[in-house]
């Protein structure tokens, strides 16, 4: 690889590779030695010391393993075990004479003299030994595997003898797997027919048969790049990211539930699978897909619609039980959970196995792996609000800034310039149409709990008599006003109230729990609420402001505590001016639901028909700067109101916009943590030695896997508690060109939706437990070609593969040919593609496939998800589903098995016979496995027998004799006409059973389930 | 067993893209001398079985070890006083109380001179059936992940459970029966839903067929919904004989293929097992004696005492494993006595005890002891400390498993607790050790069942593991 190294980097490399020489085991010993090691030394570490240090019991006790020499050499936290020649300085000889306090082993019971002897004997004789290090690594360059090698573009192969060749070279994948084949020398299956291409094309890129229509279309047409065409129609269908959508989702175990103990639904988790299914109809390239998924907040902040993505980061199971009582673990755990599937989607490593220590087989070290926790450590998973529309969330962005800047502590930032005018014309209307305040003639006047409330000269009320606990007055009004814009309550002290009010309460405190107003016409007798905007009062008890009067919740109140013995007062703005008629009412409504005689002792109500943003009560300091001349102002006082007007102006216009929608994805507002301080600094990751919370070691810095050196492992950040730009850092790091997993992967991940299976069969694990590719200069090739030839782009990828000889080859072939036998027998497998694999439907392509023949399929795209269950309530926040209580006459059971809830935990019987994966775990592929009762589902479900009877009507309705009838449902069903035998056959059993147990035979044959 | 057979199983074992079979695999490595080899294992994997198969009973919610087999003295003698951590420790759902003394009496039983509890009447009578481990270790103390971790071997979703391992690692016994049963309790689901019965990322086909015991068709699928007139139970016996028709005309035409053929194959066992299923599900085959003796005819008893006999019938006609569950999910009804172990452990004690001695007696009676395990257990113990009154918290430190029948050395017991009945003192066991001494018992070595996922060869016991030999006889 050419890569241009900085002069200290280069430093730091050969630093590094010197410490590995030196590092290396010293020379095992001679034969004699060796001899006295393997048969005295190596059965008493087995015994004794394995149990807690060694690699096949998984134990690394204080980071010591004694399993190779390299292990005793390196040593554990408190350094190198064993010193050759020197047992006095030895710490295993400390350790086993229980010469001191702390370090005693084994712990429990100390070895008989005459063994510590021998280990005495061996460390003086020079501790030979000569066992190898446990792990498979090759410590001198750990990078020496497949998956880690630079990517580069392998020269295509010269093929033999072109004449020898079954098939024809169609593009640059079939010079690769010929160039195998013929070097075992085996032969090839033809390219298939277009019957059966058509068939495996629409099942692999839109899960769907064709219709009858387009198979004769297809068939007849005499363009001889007519294959070519239906590839490309069928890859700029939306249908195609209905289909592949689903591949991506099982890879990130996307559910909309959580799953687990308390496996609760996410209603808002769907709008991620609508992200996915879009992007890939977009074509969206793959290196901007890796970025949105991570953190589209910081590469694309402006274009809110791309919010969905970050669904990505959320898509696994929530612990919510764990979440409650123990915390630590669950952190640790959801964040490994994270880690582990976004480096087995990307970048196909398992990361996840360095938790607990290094990783045994491959290059990742345990630091490697908490610094990718660190790389989720600022938010959890939760809903994430969001405007689709990218000038509604500019909007709010705008307001939000301005109102925090209004609210907040540094006003001087206020952008006054901008809003002048806005400012002035608000002084100008204040000052000129001061607010004339009407009062109001109480009418009636009830409480609903046995006070006695009498009118006033003054037309104020007060109360007497009985003080209940709580009470609601119910006033009716009347006004002379014709138009009401504000209203005001005035709460006023008196000398019979206890600390002269103006509350009931014996402190002389009073608590509004909720404020109505409706206004009754008296022409009719139905009152109709007034809406109130806003509530401003003088004064608010810490606590208990007037906006509690609004907010519905009857437990939150204002109050006027401590300054009682004074009058106070409340205005409140109406949403709308309400017209009133001579003959109207306000009836107002005032709960004091508090309790402990937190009531109203005496008030008095007001309206006005004047600007409500005048007719407000304005604070203190606001007021007291208003009354001043502009010129005399202080500029502090101008500020405070500037701050005013800007605040009720954000205020109003954020009222204005709609409510933002959410998606279950990437959020400060985690599930299990609802009530956040916000900002929040990232949490702080341990090093935890073993993966045991309560041994936490270094502080992990935000990071991927070190041992790479396309860019540093280590991301290099600004600033720290920005955790976007952490997430951002390893989404660049995964997408970076000379990434040499991130292009590997996804080709490979591709390749096996399209055969059945990846050139290397493990996608999510290209490390030394996973499989080695099949064709590995193919795979190579095929990563740099998508990387720089299609720019990262799936759909060029697709029709690449699509138009291969390779592709099209056909499944099977009766057994006559020997040449053919031959290649069954050496390769049964079919690892050298000399055939197509045979492949079984899975679930959603077996139910879309029932809908779409049976002729009910509702092709609308989108949405909240289907629920195909009837649900109840359930003994704890789990809901009980039943599957078989849904009604498949019901709209909704015709839509694409994409939009479907998937319930983590409650799995559909019906779907998870024909493969449907468990989503606790991520899922790069399905199993398709053959048994009695998935034979039985398929044959008695009521989803599989319902759609009979709809194909059987459609039939009886389209057709009118019996013969027609079946020609036509096996030309739904298997794209083609029964021969005479096998019409015989049907009309024998449709006259026995009826046409719709017809239905269920086709449906359940081999001929409809496989695709050829 | 013809070849056609063999290669049925080894593709219905492995579905596609040519995995096989644990025990297929196993057949030709270990015993690739011929399937007698397999008979001189017993059926088992690696080395001779004992058992056969296996019946699990799975107390949810946590079933307090020193109110039932493990007696504290000691408690009685600390009672009420604060000795415990004085913070909320990790996983504990509130900060610990007083000491609190079993409200039972406790007393020795039968020849091993074993302490039960006075909740436990009749199980006291069959004691020197058991084999006791007394100081079982759970690493969590949250009912989710302690329920994973004792029917998968990890904390978290998506691992397989110990009956699909088995399904995986030995097949079934029968072609009549589901291989392997789940009978949760009728109230509902344990914590996790389906999730402590999932067969993970194993092929599907080691799914647990989940049974409701109190409906009219307990298998699901089995026969059509009745609404479907034309899915009659003679258009059924045709359908499978056409299909199979169709099917082989399919094959024929352009070639067969070992998936296509195991289809074909999976009709014909459908048909059989429509016809053996409803046989094993009626239990008016049964004697009233028979009824009576696991409580049938007791309000109480009813419920477990049924699923109880189903569990028995149904290995008794060649299922491996059955699960039964006692308790759902939730703080009612189960063994999660939070709020008082003197009220809520007496009655769901008193729902499970007389069908467990029962089923002991009914299976020793039948012979079925000769090859069959049954297995008591729950997810993790209760603390030693109160609870609000007097109940108990969750604890992870220290529980109780018992063992009986094939295999099993009756009447012994290994490991201990700590004088409270905290954490272990000694003898500890994991889920692993019991999960590798089930293992072992049918004749599978832990440590080489396993099946690589997403990079990791995947074991029921992780990376841990030891036979607890100290209870086999």
């Amino acid at each position: 690889m050419k890569t241009k190294q900085p002069a200290v980097l280069t430093f730091l490399i050969i630093l590094t590779v010197l410490s590995n020489v030196l590092a290396q085991d010293p020379t095992p010993g001679s034969d004699n030695e060796l001899r006295f090691f393997a048969e005295k030394i190596e059965p008493l570490l087995t015994s004794h010391c394995f149990p807690c240090h060694s690699h096949d019991a998984n134990e690394m006790e204080g980071g010591l393993t004694l399993d190779s020499r390299s292990g005793w050499a390196n040593g554990g936290e408190s350094g190198p075990a064993v010193v050759p020649g020197e047992p006095e300085k030895s710490l295993l000889i400390r350790a086993i004479r229980h010469a001191d306090e702390n370090l005693q082993m084994p712990p429990d019971e100390k070895l008989p003299d005459e063994v510590i002897d021998l280990f005495v004997d061996w460390i003086r004789r020079g501790a030979a030994d000569s066992r190898k290090s446990k792990t498979p690594i090759n410590d001198d360059n750990p990078l020496d595997w497949w998956s880690l090698q630079p990517l580069s573009r392998p020269n295509l192969p010269v093929l033999a003898d072109r004449k020898k060749l079954y098939g024809a070279v169609a593009n640059e994948i079939d010079a690769f797997i010929l160039k195998q084949i013929q070097a075992k020398g085996l032969a090839v299956l033809p390219k298939a027919d277009r019957r059966t291409l058509i068939r495996r094309l629409y099942a692999d890129l839109h899960g769907l048969p064709p219709t009858p229509a387009e198979v004769t279309s297809f068939l007849s047409d005499p363009d001889p790049l007519a294959y070519e065409k239906l590839v490309d129609r069928l890859l700029a269908s939306p249908r195609y990211g209905e289909r592949w959508a689903r591949h991506w989702l099982d890879t990130v175990h996307f559910a909309d539930s959580h799953g687990c103990e308390h496996d609760i639904f996410r209603p808002n988790a769907w709008r991620y699978r609508d992200y996915v299914i879009q992007s890939l109809n977009r074509d969206t390239r793959w290196p901007r897909f890796i970025r949105e998924q991570l953190a589209a907040d910081w590469f694309y902040p402006e274009d809110s619609k791309l919010t969905p993505a970050l669904g990505f980061i959320a898509a696994g199971p929530l612990e919510l039980s764990r979440a409650g009582t123990a915390p630590v673990t669950f952190d640790y755990l959801d964040r490994d959970d994270i880690v582990t599937q976004t480096m087995a989607a990307f970048a196909s490593t398992t990361a996840n196995c360095a938790r607990c220590h290094d990783h045994k087989f491959d290059p990742i070290s345990q630091e490697d792996y908490y610094s990718l926790q660190a790389v989720f450590a600022g938010a959890g998973k939760g809903d994430l609000e969001y405007d689709a529309d990218p000038k509604i969330a500019k909007k709010r962005k705008k307001f939000t800034e301005l109102l925090s800047l209004a609210t907040g502590s540094d006003k001087m930032k206020l952008p006054t310039a901008e809003y002048e005018n806005l400012i002035s014309d608000w002084e100008k209307k204040i000052r000129n149409n001061p607010t004339v305040w009407e009062p109001l003639l109480p009418r009636s006047f009830v409480s609903s709990d046995g006070a006695t409330l009498k009118r006033l000269d003054d037309d104020s009320l007060i109360a007497s008599e009985t003080r209940p606990e709580r009470d609601t007055y119910t006033i009716s009004a009347t006004s002379s006003l014709s138009r009401v814009q504000a209203l005001r309550l005035d709460v006023l002290p008196d000398d019979s109230l206890p600390m002269k009010g103006p509350g009931r309460c014996d402190n002389g405190n009073l608590h509004l729990s909720e404020i109505k107003v409706f206004v009754l016409d008296d022409d009719s007798s139905k009152r109709i609420e007034i809406g109130i905007k806003q509530a401003t009062a003088d004064w608010n008890q810490q606590g208990w402001t007037i906006a509690h009067s609004l907010d519905g919740n009857p437990a939150t109140a204002w109050g006027i505590y401590p300054k009682v013995g004074e009058a106070h007062y409340a205005v409140f703005e109406l949403t709308e001016p309400v017209d009133m008629k001579p003959s109207s009412q306000l009836v107002f409504q005032l709960d004091q639901h508090h309790g402990g005689g937190h009531l109203i002792g005496r008030l008095k109500l007001y309206a006005a028909d004047s600007d409500p943003r005048v007719a407000t009560v304005l604070p203190n300091a606001v007021y007291q700067a208003i009354k001043k001349n502009p010129i005399e102002r202080t500029d502090q006082q101008s500020t405070a109101i500037a701050a005013y007007v800007l605040q009720r102006h954000a205020e109003e216009q954020l009222a204005k916009l709609p409510k933002p929608v959410a998606v279950y994805a990437w959020s400060k507002l985690y599930s299990h943590a609802k009530k956040l301080a916000l900002p929040m600094e990232p949490k702080v990751v341990h090093i935890l030695s073993r993966g045991d919370i309560d041994k936490p070691g270094k502080v992990a810095v935000p990071g991927a896997l070190a041992v790479l050196d396309h860019a540093p492992g280590r991301f290099d950040l600004d600033d720290q508690a920005d955790e976007a730009s952490r997430r951002a850092a390893l989404a660049d790091w995964l997408a970076a060109k000379d990434n040499p997993l991130t292009w590997r992967s996804i080709v490979n991940r591709v390749w096996s939706y399209h055969f059945g299976r990846g050139l290397c069969d493990t996608p999510n694990d290209f490390g030394r437990m996973g499989g080695t590719p099949s064709h590995p200069e193919l795979l190579d090739w095929l990563a740099v070609w998508f990387r720089d030839d299609a720019q990262g782009s799936l759909k060029q990828l697709h029709r690449l593969i699509l138009l291969s000889e390779t592709w099209q080859r056909c499944a099977r072939v009766p057994n006559s040919n020997p040449a053919i036998r031959e290649s069954q027998s050496t390769d049964a497998q079919n690892r050298l593609l000399w055939r197509q694999n045979l492949r079984p439907l899975d679930a959603e392509s077996f139910r879309d496939s029932i809908l779409q023949v049976s002729g009910r399929i509702d092709l609308k795209m989108g949405g909240s998800g289907i629920q195909q269950f009837t649900q109840s309530k359930g003994r704890q926040d789990t809901p009980e589903l039943d599957y078989d209580g849904f009604d498949w006459n019901h709209p909704s059971a015709a839509r694409r098995s994409i939009y479907r809830v998937v319930w983590r935990g409650i799995s559909d019987p019906f779907m998870e016979s024909l493969g449907f994966p468990d989503l606790g775990l991520l899922s790069p592929k399905r199993d398709f496995s053959v048994s009695a009762l998935q034979a039985l589902t398929l044959f008695n479900d009521d989803f599989v027998l319902h759609h009979c009877q709809v194909l059987a009507q459609k039939l009886q309705a389209e057709h009118a004799n019996l013969e027609q009838q079946l020609t036509e449902a096996c030309r739904l069903i298997m794209l083609r006409e029964p021969d005479a035998k096998e019409m015989a056959w049907l009309v024998d059993y449709s006259n026995k059973h009826g046409l719709a147990a017809v239905c269920r035979i086709l449906l359940n044959s081999n001929e409809f389930i496989f695709i050829d | 067993m013809s070849i056609s057979r063999r290669t049925f199983l080894n593709t219905i074992g492995g579905g596609f893209g040519g995995l096989a079979a644990a025990h297929m695999l196993a057949r030709e490595t270990v015993a690739w001398g011929g399937e007698t080899n397999i008979q001189d294992l017993n059926g088992g994997l690696h080395h001779p079985a004992k058992v056969k198969r296996v019946i699990q009973l799975f107390m949810t919610g946590g079933a307090s070890p020193m109110d039932t087999f493990d007696y504290k003295p000691e408690l009685e003698k600390l009672h009420g006083q604060k000795l415990g951590p004085t913070e909320k420790p990790e996983g504990f759902t509130a900060a610990p109380g007083a000491i609190l003394k079993s409200p039972f009496k406790f007393k020795q039983h039968g020849e091993s001179g074993r302490w039960v509890s006075s909740v436990f009447p009749h199980q006291a009578e069959v004691v020197d059936e058991m084999a006791f481990l007394m100081a079982m270790a759970s690493k969590t103390n949250v009912h989710g992940p302690a329920t994973y971790m004792m029917n998968s071997g990890f904390l978290l979703p998506g691992f397989p459970c110990m009956g699909a391992w088995i399904s995986y690692g030995l097949g079934s016994l029968t072609d009549e029966l589901p291989t392997f049963v789940v009978l949760p309790d009728t109230k509902g689901l344990p914590y996790n839903q389906k999730g402590p019965f999932s067969s993970g990322f194993l092929p599907a086909v080691h799914q647990a067929t989940i049974v409701n015991a109190e409906s009219d068709d307990p298998v699901p699928h089995l026969f059509a919904n009745s609404e479907f007139s034309f899915a009659t139970r003679a258009a059924d016996r045709d359908a499978f004989d056409l299909l199979k028709r169709i099917n082989a005309r399919h094959a024929e035409n352009s070639g067969e293929d070992s998936l296509l053929d195991a289809r074909i194959k999976s009709y014909e066992l459908a048909a059989r097992l429509q016809l053996s299923a409803p046989h094993v599900f009626d239990l008016s085959k049964e004697s009233k004696a028979t009824n009576d003796s696991y409580g049938l005819d007791n309000k109480v008893t009813r419920d477990f005492g049924r699923r109880c006999l189903l569990a028995r019938r149904l290995i008794e006609n060649g299922t491996r494993f059955v699960q039964v569950w006692s308790g759902p999910q939730g703080a009612t009804e189960n063994w999660d006595n939070h709020g008082s172990i003197s009220k809520e452990l007496p009655p769901i004690a008193a729902s499970v005890d007389q069908p467990i001695a029962a089923l002991i007696r009914d299976l020793k009676a039948r012979g079925l002891f000769e090859d069959t395990l049954l297995i008591w257990t729950t997810e993790f113990g209760r603390t030693p400390f109160a609870q609000g009154g007097d109940g108990r918290d969750h604890n992870g430190g220290s529980f109780v498993t018992w063992m009986a029948g094939a295999g099993v050395k009756a009447g012994t017991s290994y490991g201990r607790s700590d004088d409270w009945g905290y954490k272990t003192a000694e003898g500890t066991t994991y889920c692993y050790d019991f999960h590798a001494t089930v293992l072992h018992l049918m004749g599978i070595d832990h440590k080489r069942l396993v099946y690589r996922q997403n990079g990791i060869d995947r074991r029921l016991t992780d990376v841990h593991g030891k036979v607890v030999t100290e209870i086999l006889a």
